[in-house]
């Protein structure tokens, strides 16, 4: 590819998603550049946002297949995805947004198998609008999982250089004690190995942060870093990733948020976030890693009581889209070991 | 008393301790507020003065009471034990164990008598106390015994430097547990007396009507249900017992909001359910080291979060960042002593 294809759906149209993507593509002919960017959509949501706006809605194209895309900087180009969701009310939650929302993430994928698209940027959905609408998935990422058939990935907050992979994310605490198996410590050691090569720095090393105080301090406070832990750094040490671990997870992720390392696996899901979105707020992105495209989604919300204002900031998206149009070029060999590793 | 007099126990003599104490006193020397006071062996914070390559004068003080003699002048309360004949830098050694135990044993006292407002910890190596023939696991357990108390909660303070005035208190419902062991532990009940005891210590320690938060274990708080059911079962009902006892408690709210929420000023304090929960968040704001308060003592006692750094001992590299913060941390809280002691007398509780 000479510059990806990034596919950006538009996420809940009740939500933010319109006007942020309006104003990331509007606002920032840099990205064209770097990427061609094509919206996933609905035409009546992203001409109501970008009027909104105080812009042309004219400057929506509709296209038939992301390969028609002119990448003109001030145009927003666009692929019709099911019925208009033009009458949908702003800020509300709604069935046929969420239902919309599905859809659309359902395309993208579509896209990515074809090789029409080489990565995907997600704007936010409404969990409980897209549930309301029929499709009753956990999550965003789960969702995108199963359209490519996948069982090895991991969640990445990151911001700036930094990255927090997550060994578990949307289930119970007890549950992640329990999914925290030598397979799968290994398969996410392994893919962030693969990611810090796809970043161009194979060197880079890799903190995995303990389950228990103190990383279990010699078995004093629990058996899982010594037994599942710490043999699988070792063993990804064998074959040439440089891993280390398990660390005390409150000196390496307060480390990390200080600057001292740049490539985490948390354990869980509040282990990784709750340090990450207290100090970078809305200013991460979350990318998908074990998918054979990139995905890169915004770290923030439908914001459905700002919604429609045009006060909604797009620099998450920007960001999301920078990132994925970063990461598209390197991706395959991500994709390779994720495949090579699927126990 | 009208100017607070703070003991600061050296800790281990070999370790850092000495340094960040001198560091931190010859910092504050000559502050007619309050009047901190090393206790533990002349010779090593001598020793840690030429490490340090300081301009300050050493006094040995025998008397809690005596006047301080301004900047330049650090009080030294000598407790004797090493003499001139002072053990290595960085090496576990039963008489540094021994200097450490007594300056403890001799800070509590103080404070017990009511000659002094508080205590001030640094570090101890564990080795070397139990070569001195002490039993205890570590500073909690040592002044446990001294004091009789039989429950202590850690609270941590942390600084917001965003906002001035403001500080975010996180306490634990578990602490040094395995994390199963750490979940089964939490019930209902006990969470009911988790949230009482930290909005007690808030009060205590100086907050009127507290506003206190309680952390989910979930991710999402368990999203109704959809991952984990602590929240149901745990800790709303244990919330809603504890704002039918007039406290006002919110929660729980999931975790990757909850402590920024507190921070920003929403809370004065934030339950947490588990020892990394509430120590990550602590460490990831708090750019001056983490200050630990002990709740439940009849004294006021803080202490810094880290240990002896033996690898760093002598050099004189030592941040006192954490000392300091630790030390103003008791000058803070130095006014509240009178109901610290009042409220967790063993007798009372």
């Amino acid at each position: 590819m000479s510059i990806p294809t990034l596919a950006v759906t538009l996420g809940d149209v009740a939500g933010i998603g319109p006007e942020i993507t309006a104003k990331a593509l509007l606002g920032h002919d840099d990205l064209r550049a770097r990427c061609v960017p094509v919206v996933v959509g609905d035409e009546g949501a992203m001409r109501r946002a970008v009027s909104a706006l105080g812009a042309d809605p004219t400057t929506v194209r509709v296209i038939g297949s992301p390969d028609e895309a002119t990448n003109t900087p001030g145009t927003i180009e666009l692929l019709q995805t099911g019925p208009s969701l033009a009458d949908v009310p702003v800020g509300e939650l709604s069935a046929a947004a969420g239902d919309g929302a599905y859809r659309f993430v359902v395309e993208a994928c579509r896209l990515a198998r074809e090789g029409k698209v080489d990565g995907i940027v997600t704007p936010p959905l409404n969990k409980a609008a897209m549930h309301a609408g029929g499709h009753k998935w956990p999550g965003h990422t789960e969702l995108l999982a199963h359209e490519f058939g996948v069982m090895n990935f991991s969640l990445v907050l990151s911001a700036g250089d930094l990255y927090f992979f997550h060994l578990t994310t949307h289930v119970s605490l007890r549950q992640a004690i329990e999914d925290i198996t030598p397979e799968r410590t290994r398969n996410v050691l392994d893919l962030a190995g693969a990611f810090t090569a796809a970043l161009s720095r194979p060197d880079e090393a890799i903190g995995l942060a303990g389950l228990n105080p103190h990383a279990g301090e010699n078995r004093l406070f629990g058996d899982e870093d010594a037994d599942i832990l710490a043999p699988a750094v070792e063993e990804a040490r064998a074959r040439g990733i440089n891993a280390h671990g398990p660390l005390p997870a409150d000196a390496l992720i307060p480390a990390a948020v200080k600057g001292k390392w740049n490539m985490v696996i948390a354990c869980y899901h509040d282990q990784g976030h709750a340090p990450f979105k207290a100090v970078y707020g809305d200013d991460g992105v979350n990318i998908t890693v074990g998918l054979p495209v990139v995905r890169v989604s915004v770290d923030h919300g439908t914001a459905f009581d700002i919604a429609g204002q045009g006060i909604a900031r797009e620099a998450s998206l920007v960001l999301a889209i920078e990132r994925a149009a970063e990461l598209a070029p390197g991706w395959d060999h991500v994709w390779q070991t994720a495949q090579k590793t699927a126990s | 008393m009208t100017r607070p007099v703070l003991a600061l126990t050296v800790g281990d003599p070999v370790g850092i301790g000495p340094e960040i104490t001198l560091a931190t006193l010859a910092q504050h020397a000559g502050d007619p507020a309050h009047h901190g006071i090393a206790v533990g062996d002349l010779a090593a914070l001598d020793r840690a003065r030429t490490a340090l390559g300081l301009d300050v004068e050493l006094r040995a003080v025998s008397s809690w009471d005596t006047e301080p003699a301004g900047t330049g002048v650090v009080d030294v309360f000598d407790i004797g034990v090493l003499g001139a004949d002072l053990p290595a830098w960085g090496q576990v050694d039963a008489r540094a164990g021994r200097a450490a135990v007594v300056a403890i044993e001799t800070a509590t006292q103080a404070a017990l008598d009511g000659a002094i407002s508080g205590v001030v910890t640094g570090p101890i190596n564990k080795e070397a106390i139990w070569a001195a023939g002490s039993e205890h696991l570590g500073h909690t357990e040592m002044l446990g015994a001294l004091t009789g108390a039989t429950e202590q909660d850690t609270m941590f303070v942390v600084r917001n430097t965003h906002q001035p005035g403001h500080h975010l208190r996180i306490f634990f419902a578990t602490r040094h547990l395995s994390l199963r062991k750490a979940l089964d532990k939490i019930t209902r009940e006990t969470q009911l007396g988790s949230i009482r005891r930290a909005a007690q210590a808030l009060e205590i320690f100086g907050v009127p009507s507290p506003r206190l938060a309680v952390a989910a274990i979930n991710p999402h708080g368990g999203e109704n249900g959809a991952f984990g059911d602590e929240e149901i079962v745990h800790l709303a009902p244990a919330v809603a017992d504890a704002q039918g006892l007039g406290l006002d408690v919110s929660g729980p709210i999931p975790a990757d909001s909850v402590f920024h929420h507190g921070l920003t000023g929403r809370y004065d304090g934030v339950l947490s359910q588990y020892h990394d929960q509430g120590h990550i968040a602590a460490k990831t704001f708090d750019f001056d080291g983490t200050i630990s308060v002990t709740v439940g003592l009849p004294i006021l006692r803080t202490s810094v979060d880290h240990g002896t750094a033996f690898d760093i001992a002598g050099k004189g590299v030592a941040d006192a960042g954490t000392m300091r913060s630790a030390y103003l941390a008791a000058v803070e809280y130095a006014p509240f002593v009178d109901g610290i002691r009042a409220a967790y007398q063993p007798d009372n509780a």
